[in-house]
């Protein structure tokens, strides 16, 4: 169905006017794991609209190449890298190469994460580590590298990490990202804590649902026609948005910001009525219309 | 710049640094009437033990952190409603569990109230978040501007803080 007529949904500002002035990263290079598509690309972009500096860090050098394009077309200089963020010594080295090309990394966009519905008895253990240990450990090793580099130069800094908005209530039939995306929001915390008095500044967006052209709505051939009536906001977000809100997290106009976990879901996740459909276990639900087989 | 041009915005309670964020951020204050935005600060009770709080002080804090609340999102809303238009509320008050057994519950009362008006109203485009913090300087004002904001579109049941001690 599409939204009744007579509701009013709220919509942000158009891509070219983002909420802070083009200069507010001005000097300053970002790193974003994961930037090269979806929702790490428009992280990108929007630390590009601030007139950041952008190393693209991808599994794959050459998504995080054609992501690099598209942000250097914002009048940035961009550096494109292959590394797997389960690896500490791989991040330890794209960092060298990043620095060298672009200068010091003084913000950092955790985002790298793979995820796809499937049933938990269905996870084999390599997909349990593989979505697991890019987003807990890629996190992890990511913001302390940078943190390590940070302390060292004696400089303070910013990073934001892409969390989801079913942290707080699991999310039945994708039991891996469950766990992955709430550690991630949950060491936000705790490393905002040890990094307060280094002047680095942790937090995270737990996101709702920002279509790009790699996202999973489900499989049935309507479920992106009927996204915005399902959500309370009465639309799915614009990803710019999200990169938005993350970029602004980083912004001296929130110098005081960290340790923050901020929902941005359209009230997705809020949903809630005294009676709901009938409960179907997701096993019994893949092969239907919310099922994803 | 002006995340709030062209906007009216009614600040309730007293927070120099928002009333100035809002302000710089293009908004017109405004102390009654209808209004685009409504903001909504109230100053941190006593931090006192459970067993030593007049029940004089219990009613306050309640009244004041959560009961007032309530009644005015809800003459705002009805307020946007007949006008046909959306708008964005925005709570401002103490962390919950930083003071005493009254706080802790007006507090947590307010977070869940937020997340629950935030989907009642969602399709009247009315947006309600809520920042619980210490913090009184510029981060919080900036913070309150930009959830008041069309910016924080797609922001509505957001429940958060400022600082670690938040």
């Amino acid at each position: 169905m599409p939204v009744p007529a007579h509701h009013i949904v709220a919509m942000p500002p158009p891509f070219d006017a983002p909420p802070y002035p083009a200069d507010v990263f001005a000097g300053q290079t970002v790193l974003v794991t994961g930037g090269g598509s979806g929702m790490g690309l428009a992280m990108a972009k929007a630390f590009a609209q601030g007139g950041a500096e952008v190393a693209v860090m991808g599994r794959s050098l050459e998504k995080a190449e054609q992501g690099a394009q598209e942000i250097a077309a914002l009048g940035v200089r961009v550096h494109a890298m292959s590394c797997d963020v389960r690896v500490p010594e791989q991040i330890a080295a794209a960092f060298d190469e990043a620095e060298r090309a672009l200068g010091p990394i003084s913000l950092l966009a955790n985002n790298a994460g793979a995820n796809f519905p499937v049933l938990a008895e269905d996870i084999s253990a390599n997909a349990w580590n593989a979505v697991t240990r890019i987003a807990i450990d890629g996190t992890f090793l990511c913001s302390s590298e940078f943190a390590r580099r940070r302390i060292a130069a004696g400089l303070g800094g910013a990073i934001v990490i892409n969390s989801a908005q079913y942290i707080w209530t699991g999310f039945p039939g994708d039991a891996h990202s469950a766990a992955a995306k709430t550690a991630q929001a949950t060491m936000t915390a705790k490393l905002a804590r040890d990094w307060a008095p280094y002047g680095i500044r942790v937090n995270a967006i737990a996101a709702g649902f920002f279509p790009h052209a790699t996202s999973t709505a489900g499989r049935s051939e309507d479920m992106t026609a009927s996204l915005p009536n399902m959500i309370p906001a009465g639309r799915p977000g614009s990803i710019y948005e999200f990169g938005w809100l993350s970029a602004l997290t980083c912004t001296p106009l929130l110098g005081g910001l960290t340790g923050q976990v901020i929902l941005q879901d359209g009230g997705e996740s809020l949903r809630r009525s005294l009676r709901n459909p009938d409960f179907i276990p997701p096993r019994e639900r893949v092969q239907g219309p919310w099922g994803w087989q | 710049m002006g995340w709030l041009a062209g906007k009216t915005a009614r600040l309730v309670g007293e927070s120099p640094a928002i009333a100035a964020a809002l302000t710089a951020q293009g908004a017109v204050l405004v102390s009654e009437g209808d209004c685009d935005v409504l903001v909504h600060v109230v100053p941190a009770p006593a931090d006192i033990p459970a067993h030593e709080i007049a029940f004089e002080q219990w009613r306050a804090t309640l009244d004041a952190g959560l009961d007032q609340r309530f009644l005015l999102a809800k003459d705002f809303a009805a307020a946007r409603r007949a006008a046909g238009k959306g708008g964005a509320v925005v709570f401002v008050g103490a962390p919950e569990q930083a003071l005493g057994a009254d706080q802790a519950a007006a507090g947590g009362g307010l977070g869940n109230l937020t997340k629950t008006l935030g989907v009642e109203w969602a399709r009247d485009g009315i947006r309600v978040n809520t920042v619980q913090t210490h913090e009184r300087g510029k981060t919080l004002g900036n913070l309150v501007a930009y959830l008041a904001s069309d910016y924080a579109a797609y922001v509505t049941g957001a429940v958060m803080g400022v600082g670690l001690d938040d």
